[in-house]
């Protein structure tokens, strides 16, 4: 236990004081070619026709890739995990979000690269897009997703549900009824360092990668996925990576450098301008909350409804799993016997989004501190108050059915009342963690705690579907 | 063109209009400066040219012929650190380490000027600086301590000692 409390110094950092670690934008490779992507200027319309040869004319052009470029253009980050996939990695027939990569070139300077992309001719037929979550699932909002308005592929469902106890029930038996919308937005990770690959050909006809991913063998599985490579083909060098926040778990630049490096046969790098990190790199997603809670007057929580709407953008990428961190944080760390949460992936005509710091906990823990600061406003109770009576404790069952055997919160709400000089009333001030009896163990309580030293209460699939992710 | 790069003379042969950046990066193959933005707004590239902190990546090459420029390359090594990198070593400042070398710089001209600071000075001579790990507050412990000849030596930092809690106090008018 030596380093536990100790100033250890960190393995890579006298690399970094000394200007010694190499970012992928820092390795060189004699005759790397740069890349350029032609993006769509619309949020959603029809591609008619692409006409490259101007731009493969173009004297330092070494290469252009397109959809029929692609060995299996169409591929989920998640495929692995048995979810569908929606994406393309270049447009095929329909471009869904302003930025979308139509095409990519390879040159002997950005400026040839530049010149390539503005030669290459596309007509689009512009169609009517969607922006708002709400709006997008209405019936008469513009379709454009092959999958509808909402990601379909959860188990039997088409959307992530939780069901637990009676929860019309606690509504009838509630004194009051507090509703909530919440709506965090979208959020751009802006690393320092952008996103960036390097694709080398090999004389041995394998690839070297070297990529600014946070996950390297995700990255390695989309990249053999779309070549359609055994994994044995590609050597990807990572593991450094300059800022990423959740925000380079996408593959955002590998596969294209790979299809212009084998097209190439020439070292091929891709860094995304700031520019392009701000406009087309995903973001952390934007939702809509919509919390409502069955409570008594004296400040328990019977029962809560949820519906949460998270903002896909135009595809899944990882969505599907953002929505279920929802399903699992909804109730937060409190313990609520009777609730029912739909949580939905909607599609709209905006940058695809993604993972970032927390992914799906923050947002949904957000609306959730929210709300109970305003029950306890709508109760006149204080707020702290209402969280230690309705705190997690040791034989609780989350609304997921996890019997809990160590939770934090009376302790921690506590240090923090103490820490911002916030008092509450002397009954609280003891509050401690352990099993509900007494006062604490009113009557909605009983039939979810757990028995002593059981840990999983009984799991019914047909009330808390577990399918897709 | 002449440039002195971190005191060794080198004819330039990219055009009179290209970037500072790109003559150190991809002429001389001197990389610590980083292309964070490419438009002077992230502090990244921030180089020495005969002395001041200058964006790298707005600063024409024909503007500075016969310059001398100072990198992080040229500050020390790893068993021989500067006291601006021992400072960054043992106040952890560097996180992702991309926005790190031009935090360094920056700090390397104030450790230059008149070796003397103010903690609301290091953060206004820092203020053009963006570290996206919102690093500051070591960042700014480090550049004070180095300013202020306050440093611990890497060897005494390695000895692991308790941590001590002025390293984590936030101070008023941090931008943490």
């Amino acid at each position: 236990m030596k380093a536990v409390g100790a100033r250890l110094p960190r393995y890579d950092g006298l690399a970094h004081i000394t200007g010694r670690t190499q970012y992928v934008d820092d390795v060189r490779i004699h005759g790397t070619l740069w890349t350029k992507a032609l993006r769509s200027p619309h949020h959603h319309a029809a591609v008619r026709s692409i006409d490259t040869s101007r731009a493969e004319a173009l004297p330092g052009v070494h290469a252009v890739v397109t959809a029929q470029d692609v060995p299996r253009n169409v591929y989920g980050h998640l495929e692995a995990l048995g979810v569908p996939a929606d994406e393309p990695l270049l447009a095929e027939g329909d471009v869904r979000w302003k930025g979308q990569v139509i095409a990519a070139v390879a040159a002997e300077s950005e400026e040839i690269a530049l010149a390539a992309v503005d030669a290459i001719d596309v007509e689009f037929e512009e169609r009517e897009a969607v922006f708002d979550i709400r709006r997008a699932a209405d019936p008469d909002a513009p379709t454009f997703h092959q999958w509808g308005p909402v990601y379909p592929h959860f188990g039997p469902h088409n959307h992530r549900r939780v069901r637990k106890g009676d929860v019309d029930r606690a509504f009838d038996e509630a004194d009051v009824i507090v509703e909530g919308v919440y709506r965090p937005q979208a959020i751009e990770h802006v690393p320092m360092e952008t996103q960036v690959a390097l694709a080398v050909p090999e004389a041995s006809g394998r690839l070297t990668i070297y990529s600014c991913t946070q996950a390297m063998y995700f990255s390695m599985g989309v990249v053999a996925a779309h070549l359609q490579w055994p994994l044995s083909k590609l050597k990807f060098v990572g593991g450094t990576v300059g800022g990423g926040f959740g925000g380079k778990v996408d593959t955002a630049t590998e596969t294209i450098c790979a299809l212009l490096a084998i097209k190439s046969r020439r070292p091929v790098k891709w860094r995304f301008t700031r520019e392009e990190e701000f406009l087309v790199s995903s973001t952390r997603a934007p939702w809509h909350i919509e919390l409502r809670d069955a409570v008594t007057t004296d400040g328990w929580i019977l029962g809560r409804r949820t519906l949460t709407l998270h903002d896909a953008g135009a595809y899944a990428r990882f969505s599907p799993y953002g929505v279920t961190k929802h399903a699992f944080h909804h109730t937060g760390a409190y313990t609520i016997p009777n609730v029912r949460f739909d949580g939905f992936v909607v599609f709209t005509n905006r940058v695809p989004t993604t993972a970032m710091r927390g992914f799906g906990v923050t947002s949904v823990s957000l609306a959730v501190e929210l709300h109970l600061s305003r029950v306890a406003d709508v109760l006149g109770m204080d707020p702290l108050e209402l969280r230690l009576k309705n705190a997690n404790r040791v034989g609780d069952t989350t609304g997921n059915r996890v019997v809990l055997h160590d939770p934090s919160t009376v302790a921690v709400t506590l240090a923090a009342a103490e820490a911002a000089g916030h008092e509450v009333g002397e009954e609280y001030r003891s509050m401690t963690s352990d099993r509900r009896t007494g006062d604490l163990l009113p009557e909605h309580l009983v039939e979810q705690q757990a028995p002593e030293g059981a840990h999983m209460a009984t799991f019914d699939p047909t009330l808390t579907n577990g399918g897709g992710h | 063109m002449r440039l002195t790069v971190n005191g060794v003379e080198h004819d330039v042969l990219s055009p009179p209009l290209a970037t500072l950046l790109h003559v150190l990066r991809e002429e001389l193959a001197i990389t610590s400066p980083k292309a964070g933005c490419l438009q002077g707004g992230c502090g990244a590239c921030t180089v020495l040219v005969d002395g001041e902190p200058r964006r790298a990546c707005l600063t024409p090459i024909a503007a500075i012929d016969g310059a001398s420029v100072s990198t992080v390359e040229g500050l020390g090594a790893p068993d021989d650190l500067s006291v601006v990198q021992a400072a960054f070593h043992a106040h952890y400042a560097a996180q992702c380490g991309f926005c790190t070398s031009g935090f360094m710089m920056a700090a390397q001209a104030l450790v230059d000027s008149d070796g003397q600071a103010s903690r609301e000075e290091v953060i206004a001579a820092l203020s053009g600086h963006i570290c996206r790990c919102t690093g500051y507050v070591k960042i700014i412990d480090a550049v004070t301590a180095a300013v202020n000849g306050d440093v611990r030596t890497a060897e005494t930092d390695i000895d692991m000692g308790p941590r001590d809690e002025e390293t984590i106090t936030l101070v008023p008018g941090s931008p943490a």
